[in-house]
């Protein structure tokens, strides 16, 4: 069953076609790379998919509602039930510390609590870093503290931005490690990433160029 | 955890945690509050303040005799009574006569009054020495100082000359031998005796002469022709009374008594119509810039022992009070029917009036800069405090925060530091509006507790109001931003 399905997409600033017809669709569980050159129509797609703008024409299917043509407040509403996300930045609240930044999400979302958005911390295995500031905590500590803030929801989608992109090796195979976990749990995964280490962690990747699908690869690899 | 514990929670550790960006817009707020606080400290004190300062300029109010009638201390006093005490400051008599300078052959004008209402009704009063506190002394206006040259210290012998006396030179004490008294009494029966006596040197009756052709001729008109009870008049000092020196003539004792009666009688007439002196020590000498340079200045006592009576010619009045309630307190006292007629000195009311209307009008002009310039303090530091948490607002929407939370947060900052900034305020402005008060009226004040939940929620409306173009700001953020990252 398709969780996620673009049909026809496409976005267009003035002359420029940043997605020209696109059509794809990710089923549920599934975990899916998204690769491409920059100005491929990587963030576009990824602006579109996480419910930050909308398509110019197209059709976009999430969780069988058409997001293409929702009001932003209506999107905000999806995203904040459906979609975590992880970005290439580590972006936290800076004054915020790191088991407050996870309830921010549960904050948005529910009801904020402190007991689940510890389980979640110690699920990214940072439990004792819990009452650290974003400054007292290293890249690597700060996207795990993202991957907490991006679950403790249960999103049906978790949508990743370059995850890895700042990231040592060392980071980058635990934050993989994660999404391997996630992925087992039945979490949907859509991660964007010029990385193809981190493309091929997944079961498929898309990969565009100049706006459209250039090609799609089955990772024959994966689990193994 | 409920939400709005959350809520709480970000805010503050928005606010502590970022502490630098924070400060300023709590101390722009703080400021702001401080000086408001002061201002309405000062604004609601004002009047008082004023009013004690405006007292200090003179009367306000006057009461005068009315038509036809005279002024007493008892009507005087009944006339206060009708204002209440804690408005009256003070209440200056004054009886005005023209004193004789004898040795300087000048006449002065001398104002009787009380010295201890003077300092309350003229504080402008300038005194160099000392006023009156004794009988016999004398406060000299500085332009007959300047003129007769007296200083404190001086002797001022000074004399009063009723009106249509001869304008003898003599003292009071005694007259010119060959003097004349005369008067009448009734005598038995109604009828007038009539009593001349001529005065030897030393006040004493050389010659007395009586008409009692209105007495019986077997017994009252005796009187005129008995040589016995004629003679032992002659030599007497006056006044004189009968038993002591005069025995009444056996059988018209009626008549005698008219005799001795016509005697006194003259003798006060006399002594009324005669020129009085007394000698007076200067203890000061009064400046004021104003015509009360030229007067002397005695008490209502010797006043009296040189006139012989002790009416009033005007009270000076000083009360705190505004022009209407001055008005009522007036019209109240003129239409009691006591005979007094209180006006006010306009002057003095009215401009204590509109000085306070265009205080009042300042301090109100100041205050709306003051609120102005501190919305465009507070909005600025809140525009710049969007722009630099662009991110985290891009973050916190695309986690999922709607516009409304966005603007409860923002508000919630705004409000929490218009909380602050005001509990500082009201503390700091009454500090400020003491000091100013102290500096400029010489007075301290008394701290209004209302002022501090009102300055609290002025300052939070003021906050609030200011986040409302910042948080316009941050509502459009678009949460792609966060994406990339920029």
């Amino acid at each position: 069953m398709s969780l996620l399905e673009l049909k026809n997409v496409s976005k267009i600033y003035g002359d420029l076609k940043a997605l020209d017809n696109v059509s794809l669709h990710v089923d549920q569980g599934e975990w899916v790379a998204i690769m491409g050159p920059s100005g491929s129509g990587k963030s576009t797609m990824m602006n579109i998919i996480g419910c930050m703008d909308k398509p110019t024409m197209g059709e976009v299917l999430l969780d069988g509602v058409d997001i293409s043509r929702e009001s932003s407040k209506r999107l905000t509403d999806i995203r904040r039930d459906k979609i975590g996300l992880i970005f290439q930045q580590f972006h936290m609240v800076n004054y915020l510390t790191a088991v407050e930044n996870v309830m921010v999400s549960q904050y948005y979302h529910s009801l904020p609590d402190e007991e689940e958005a510890l389980e979640a911390l110690g699920r990214v295995g940072l439990r004792e870093r819990a009452r650290h500031l974003p400054s007292q905590l290293s890249g690597g500590e700060q996207q795990r503290v993202c991957v907490a803030r991006a679950l403790i929801n249960h999103p049906e989608l978790i949508l990743a931005d370059e995850p890895t992109g700042n990231l040592d090796e060392a980071n980058e195979n635990i934050v993989l490690d994660l999404f391997a976990q996630l992925h087992k749990e039945g979490t949907t995964l859509i991660v964007v990433t010029h990385d193809p280490e981190v493309a091929e962690a997944a079961q498929r990747t898309i990969v565009l160029e100049h706006g459209k699908v250039a090609r799609e690869v089955i990772n024959e690899n994966f689990g193994k | 955890m409920t939400k709005r514990r959350m809520f709480l929670r970000m805010v503050t550790a928005s606010l502590l945690r970022r502490r630098s960006r924070m400060l300023i817009a709590l101390l722009s707020i703080g400021i702001g509050a401080t000086i408001l606080a002061g201002l309405v400290t000062i604004y609601v004190d004002v009047p008082r303040q004023m009013g004690a300062q405006f007292r200090s300029y003179g009367a306000n109010m006057l009461l005068l005799p009315q038509n036809g009638e005279t002024l007493g201390s008892e009507r005087l006093a009944e006339a206060l009574r009708m204002i209440p005490e804690e408005a009256l400051v003070g209440a200056a008599p004054y009886r005005y006569v023209r004193l004789d300078m004898t040795t300087r052959q000048q006449s002065f004008t001398a104002a009787g009054t009380d010295f201890s209402q003077i300092t309350k009704t003229s504080p402008y009063f300038s005194v160099e020495g000392a006023y009156p506190s004794e009988p016999r002394q004398v406060l000299v206006g500085s332009g007959i100082a300047d003129k007769i040259g007296v200083r404190v210290g001086s002797s001022m012998e000074l004399t009063y000359q009723p009106t249509g006396s001869a304008g003898s030179q003599t003292s009071a004490e005694s007259r010119a031998p060959g003097a004349v008294l005369s008067g009448k009494a009734e005598g038995f029966g109604g009828g007038l005796v009539y009593v001349t006596a001529t005065l030897d040197g030393q006040s004493k009756i050389a010659s007395v002469s009586v008409d009692a052709s209105t007495q019986t001729p077997e017994y009252g008109g005796r009187v005129q022709e008995d040589e016995a009870f004629l003679n032992q008049l002659v030599g007497q000092s006056l006044p004189v009374a009968l038993g002591d020196g005069v025995d009444a003539l056996t059988g018209a004792t009626v008549t005698s008594a008219a005799v001795v009666e016509a005697l006194n009688q003259a003798t006060a007439a006399d002594a009324a119509a005669r020129p009085r002196t007394l000698n007076f020590t200067v203890t000061g000498i009064l400046t004021t810039g104003g015509e009360e340079e030229g007067y002397l200045f005695l008490s209502l006592q010797d006043m009296e022992n040189l006139t012989g009576s002790d009416q009033l010619d005007v009270a000076e009045l000083s009360v705190s009070a505004n022009v209407d309630q001055l008005e009522t307190y007036a019209n109240a006292i003129t239409e009691s029917g006591g005979g007094v007629q209180a006006r006010l000195v306009k002057r003095v009311a009215k401009s204590e009036a509109s000085v306070l209307e265009k205080l009042t009008a300042l301090v109100f002009l100041v205050t709306l800069v003051v609120l102005l310039l501190t919305m465009i303090c507070v909005s600025t530091t809140m525009m710049a405090v969007v722009s630099e948490r662009r991110r985290e607002i891009g973050l916190r929407k695309a986690l999922g925060a709607s516009d409304g939370s966005i603007r409860a947060e923002f508000l919630g900052e705004g409000l929490f530091l218009g909380l602050l900034g005001g509990v500082m305020g009201a503390i700091l402005g009454f500090v400020f509006a003491q000091v100013v008060s102290v500096n400029v009226f010489g007075s301290s004040i008394t701290f209004q507790p209302l002022l501090l939940p009102a300055t609290v929620i002025v300052s939070m409306i003021i906050a609030a109001a200011s986040c409302l173009l910042p948080i316009k700001r941050a509502v459009a953020i678009d949460p792609a931003i966060v994406l990339k990252g920029e």
